[in-house]
């Protein structure tokens, strides 16, 4: 009797062992792109793309400074397009929202008979992939000619994630004990009261939620950007793909790019971790 | 809760129930005939985000219906109807026929192997510990990494002359200044590791998530009855968990299908067309090549095809993100 539950404790622990060995090398092993972004962004000129790898040497923030400085040649400087980034994915944002609150109120009126069917329509648009509307969005775009515009980007944004911000939103109002809204109701409120007066103030959370997971999508997309963009609106992810070209192969320059798109979404993704896993499953995990 | 964590048709069955008992309480009361103004307050509060949705979303989709029967170039002018010459194309061609099987074969690989190393992961990550908490934080960077600038950094560990890979590989033994880029099986293999070291920690993550919430006695039972850890995982943890698992395996699935931006850096569908999946080959075919036509043509092939997808979404997703309202 004691044999046999050691030996199955024995290799309990041994199964715990090698499931957090695992764990931890991928950890590991998935940090090594970033941390060579990292470094190499703070390498001194010359040594960035030197073989084999320098680990000892004198960091330096020059490489941040060239990229951020304007002209020197340059069409646009990457400030240029880091503000580009973000008013697109503000712009998005602030749009997704706008539209999506009064929609998710919507939804979840029990009045209305159509709600189950435009829910499921909202949600089922998630699977539209972006390549079979780029070419139309390029071919309107051009007609109105809104190419290499902010609104180019910041419509198509806002719709792509109009599913998720929906779905965030109606959840977390369904969830709202619905005594309120009746209580307001019979005092006489209007639907828009409601609202905008009791529905609104306790919908904050989740709104922040919906905004965030926009703006780090709408800050990550490539594809509208580089098809609907010039000069004008580009985006920092497209302008990196560039930088090959505009400074030679100046790895420095391209590490401190990558590092200056990338720091801003790890933080809000790490900060709000738990949201962001429940709010990019539509709330099916909480 | 732990109706939400039994398997799924359990959970159907529980939903099911719920709304029929619903709608017997509150159907009678709300019979009374609505008031114009009461019909249509939530078409005008639904209005905006319709607008955006459909013209973002039904109108391009008819846009490709009808231009995919027609010869319009972005460059050329105004072109004519032209038939199914677009769709006779898309079926008859060679290349496009391989487009969509690596498409396939691509999304099919890399959700499996993202869904297996995820679970192997989410196992030891779901103990509340102190050191998973930053596990779990570590855990969610890659994912957080904006596409295009994570294939852009493969781009540069991987470069032949300079890059770590290449040096490192050279360290161990492997031929020096190998490009592992510039050959169609090591290309892929490179694609698919990119997409996993992206992806497998949001899979990860939901199926923690999943064994977080289940519940502690079915275990302990099993336990005391003398179950191995192995019949243990067979009949209690993985049948609880199969809503997690069909929720990742569904969103992972969608968003594959979606995947552009690594494809286009890394290797621009190269070396030849080795790795031009049907993304890639639409947005050359149209935006680069202005074949409007027969990019369309593509894009209603491809949207089909994913539109057959809508049903898990709605079921898997919709339903359990909202059981009662579904």
């Amino acid at each position: 009797m004691t044999t046999t539950s050691s030996i199955s404790r024995g290799r309990a622990v041994a199964r715990v062992i090698i499931g957090r060995t695992f764990l931890w090398a991928w950890l590991l092993v998935g940090l090594v792109p970033l941390l060579f972004m990292f470094i190499t962004s703070i390498k001194p000129a010359g040594i960035a793309n030197q073989i084999p790898p320098a680990w000892f040497f004198q960091p330096t923030l020059d490489n941040y400074a060239s990229v951020l400085s304007a002209g020197g040649g340059k069409s646009e400087s990457f400030g240029q397009l880091l503000t580009n980034s973000a008013v697109v994915s503000l712009g998005a944002t602030a749009l997704a929202i706008i539209v999506g609150v009064p929609a998710a109120y919507a939804l979840t009126m029990r009045d209305f008979r159509a709600r189950k069917g435009l829910s499921s329509w909202i949600l089922s648009t998630y699977m539209f992939p972006p390549i079979v509307a780029v070419i139309p969005v390029f071919v309107f775009a051009g007609k109105l000619g809104l190419m290499d515009s902010y609104p180019a980007l910041i419509i198509p944004y806002a719709a792509f994630n109009l599913p998720i911000v929906v779905w965030i939103l109606r959840s977390s109002i369904l969830q709202l004990p619905y005594e309120i809204q009746e209580a307001a109701m019979v005092d006489g409120a209007s639907t828009w009261e409601v609202l905008r007066r009791i529905i609104w103030p306790l919908l904050v959370p989740s709104v922040a939620t919906a905004a965030v997971l926009t703006i780090v999508l709408s800050w990550n997309e490539f594809l509208f950007a580089l098809s609907l963009t010039r000069s004008g609106a580009k985006t920092a992810p497209v302008g990196l793909q560039q930088f090959t070209g505009m400074y030679g192969t100046d790895w420095g320059n391209i590490t401190a790019a990558a590092t200056l798109i990338v720091a801003p979404i790890l933080v809000l993704m790490v900060v709000l971790r738990r949201q962001m896993v429940a709010g990019l499953t539509f709330g099916a995990v909480k | 809760m732990k109706a939400t964590a039994a398997p799924l048709d359990a959970t159907l069955t529980v939903d099911a129930s719920h709304r029929a008992a619903s709608r017997s309480t509150a159907g009678p009361q709300r019979r009374k005939p609505l008031t114009w103004k009461k019909r249509s307050t939530p078409w005008a509060y639904m209005a905006p985000a319709m607008f955006v949705l459909l013209l973002m979303t039904v109108a391009p989709a008819i846009f490709i219906f009808y231009s995919a029967f027609r010869n319009d170039k972005i460059l050329g002018g105004v072109g004519k109807f032209v038939g199914l010459d677009n769709f006779i194309t898309v079926v008859t061609n060679a290349s496009v026929q391989h487009a969509f099987l690596i498409t396939f074969g691509f999304v099919a690989v890399a959700v499996i192997l993202e869904m297996i190393l995820g679970f192997a992961l989410a196992l030891p990550l779901a103990a509340q510990t102190r050191a998973n908490k930053v596990g779990a934080a570590l855990m969610l960077l890659p994912f957080a990494v904006t596409p295009a600038v994570a294939a852009m950094v493969f781009k540069q560990l991987l470069n032949p002359n300079y890059g770590w890979v290449g040096y490192y590989l050279g360290v161990f033994g492997f031929p020096k200044g190998i490009d592992l880029l510039g050959d169609p099986t090591s290309a892929w293999i490179v694609l698919v590791i990119l997409d996993m070291w992206q992806w497998t920690p949001f899979v990860a993550l939901i199926l923690m998530a999943g064994l977080q919430s289940l519940p502690g006695e079915p275990r302990e039972a099993a336990m005391v009855d003398g179950a191995t850890p192995w019949q243990m995982f067979r009949h209690i943890t993985f049948p609880a968990m199969v809503p997690f698992i069909a929720i990742a395996a569904v969103l992972r699935t969608i968003q594959a299908f979606k995947t552009f931006d690594s494809f286009k850096i890394l290797t621009g569908g190269g070396p030849g067309e080795s790795t031009e999946i049907i993304n890639l080959g639409i947005f050359r075919v149209g935006l680069q090549s202005f074949n409007v036509g027969l990019a369309c043509a593509l894009g209603v092939v491809f949207l089909i095809i994913l539109s057959l997808l809508i049903p898990f979404m709605l079921r898997i997703i919709g339903r359990r993100a909202d059981p009662e309202e579904m």
